[in-house]
């Protein structure tokens, strides 16, 4: 079984082209007065929140890691390295991401690690490095277990975990209307992610796809973007900071409060923590089906259209 | 790659795109462009709370929004807008105007600039909400 297995840590690698990107960016919206906006405060926020995510990973790295190389340990299987491993191995984790970010979305738990990505109201190159510092605590990390016992190796994985953020990289800009259409048909593409960042109803809980946007046709999330409706980035409510440790943590302390309200039920208790966001044991709040419920008794026309089924 | 080149060269990146964009003016913040643009605003985050009053303060920056189930802030942040019932919070004197502390970690203030003469009126219709 193979242990020493080792593959460049392409994040890393991929700093200075994500510098040149967002001063090639930046530089493309000023000269052309389109594709785009960037704010000084939002941005340098988005870029925080990228370093913390990378130091995070420095630090914790290790649980995850741990996690997998037991794992290795178990597992009879080892398929190698060879380059349809590789490419197998990708397709998967794409799939594995697929997952991963719709629980992100609808399990609040992970939504407190994922929503600072969905945190700045701009859309720009600055905004993919929006990441969060508390993937960690969520565990999501189980998710990959089956690849790992299956027979690829834990560097393998993280390895092609690491292809899988830098691909979502390019596809945060408004700079780039459409891509080709058989292009916009098989992969992610800035228009599909567009609408995934949108807080407009119809854009609630779409487009979850990392690389292929392939999984959100065949698992019913797709929803392409609307030339008639522009997409409102940002969260239902948004923040009222640019303070890094409160974009990063302000959902799990929205937790913490919501949990050890008095006078809950244990069940209740532990909704707080796993169901949807919006969730809430008197009906107060309103989740992203309700949301878009509310959206088409005033829109009756909507009903039926890519968002609103 | 080594430590001791990422660590340089994110903080670096970091702060040479942050000079960039503020000696572009990119750092000038969002004001009010009347009491249309701020129901806008407030209608963007609470669609089912159509404002009856609305009163902006002298820069243009922050909002009071009464509606009828209860009454709102809605301010800029940046390029962008921020709005929030006015449910839980504190109301600070400070110097030029009043502090909105909201109990909550996600926006936790907002900052009028008032004159001597509104303050009374702004101060009496937050500590009625």
């Amino acid at each position: 079984m193979t242990d020493t297995l080792t593959y460049p840590d392409v994040v890393s690698l991929a700093v200075p082209f994500f510098i040149a990107a967002i001063l090639i960016e930046f530089f493309w919206i000023r000269l052309s007065g389109r594709g785009g906006r960037y704010e000084t405060r939002d941005a340098l926020t988005s870029l925080i929140m990228g370093a913390g995510n990378v130091a995070s990973g420095i630090a914790l790295g290790f649980v995850a890691w741990g996690f997998f190389m037991v794992l290795w340990e178990i597992t009879p299987f080892d398929l190698g390295s060879s380059w349809w491993v590789v490419l197998l191995c990708f397709v998967l984790d794409d799939l594995r991401y697929y997952w991963v970010h719709r629980f992100g979305h609808r399990i609040r738990w992970v939504w407190a690690s994922h929503v600072n990505h969905h945190s700045s109201q701009h859309y720009n190159l600055t905004t993919a490095l929006r990441q969060t510092w508390t993937y960690t605590f969520t565990f999501m990390m189980v998710v990959r277990a089956p690849l790992i016992l299956m027979g690829f190796h834990p560097a393998l994985v993280l390895f092609c975990g690491g292809l899988n953020l830098i691909y979502q990289f390019w596809i945060h800009t408004e700079a780039i209307g459409r891509m080709p259409r058989w292009f916009e048909a098989i992969m992610n593409t800035p228009s599909h992610h567009r609408a995934h960042h949108g807080r407009n109803p119809r854009y609630l809980d779409c487009n979850y796809a990392g690389v292929f946007i392939i999984w959100d046709k065949m698992f019913g999330t797709f929803v392409p973007e609307q030339d008639d409706e522009k997409v409102d980035y940002g969260l239902v409510h948004n923040l009222g900071t640019f303070n890094p440790l409160r974009v990063a943590f302000h959902e799990w302390v929205g937790i913490f409060r919501d949990v050890t309200q008095r006078g809950l039920t244990l069940r209740e208790r532990l909704m707080y923590a796993v169901a949807p966001p919006g969730w809430s044991h008197d009906g107060s709040r309103d989740g992203s089906d309700r949301i878009k419920a509310k959206h088409l008794e005033h829109f009756p026309e909507k009903r039926g259209t890519p968002g609103f089924r | 790659m080594p430590l001791t080149i990422l660590i340089p060269l994110v903080v670096l990146g970091i702060a040479g795109i942050a000079i960039l964009l503020h000696l572009s003016g990119l750092t000038a913040p969002r004001r009010f462009d009347g009491v249309a643009d701020a129901n806008a605003a407030w209608l963007r985050e609470f669609p089912e709370m159509p404002p009856i009053e609305t009163h902006i303060d002298r820069d243009n920056r922050v909002a009071f929004v009464r509606t009828e189930q209860g009454d709102g802030l809605v301010w800029c942040m940046g390029a962008d807008t921020v709005a929030r019932p006015l449910a839980d919070f504190d109301l600070m004197d400070i110097d030029g105007g009043l502090e909105v502390r909201f109990h909550d970690f996600s926006a936790p203030h907002a900052v009028l600039h008032l004159s001597d003469l509104d303050l009374p009126y702004w101060k009496h219709l937050l500590e009625r909400s």
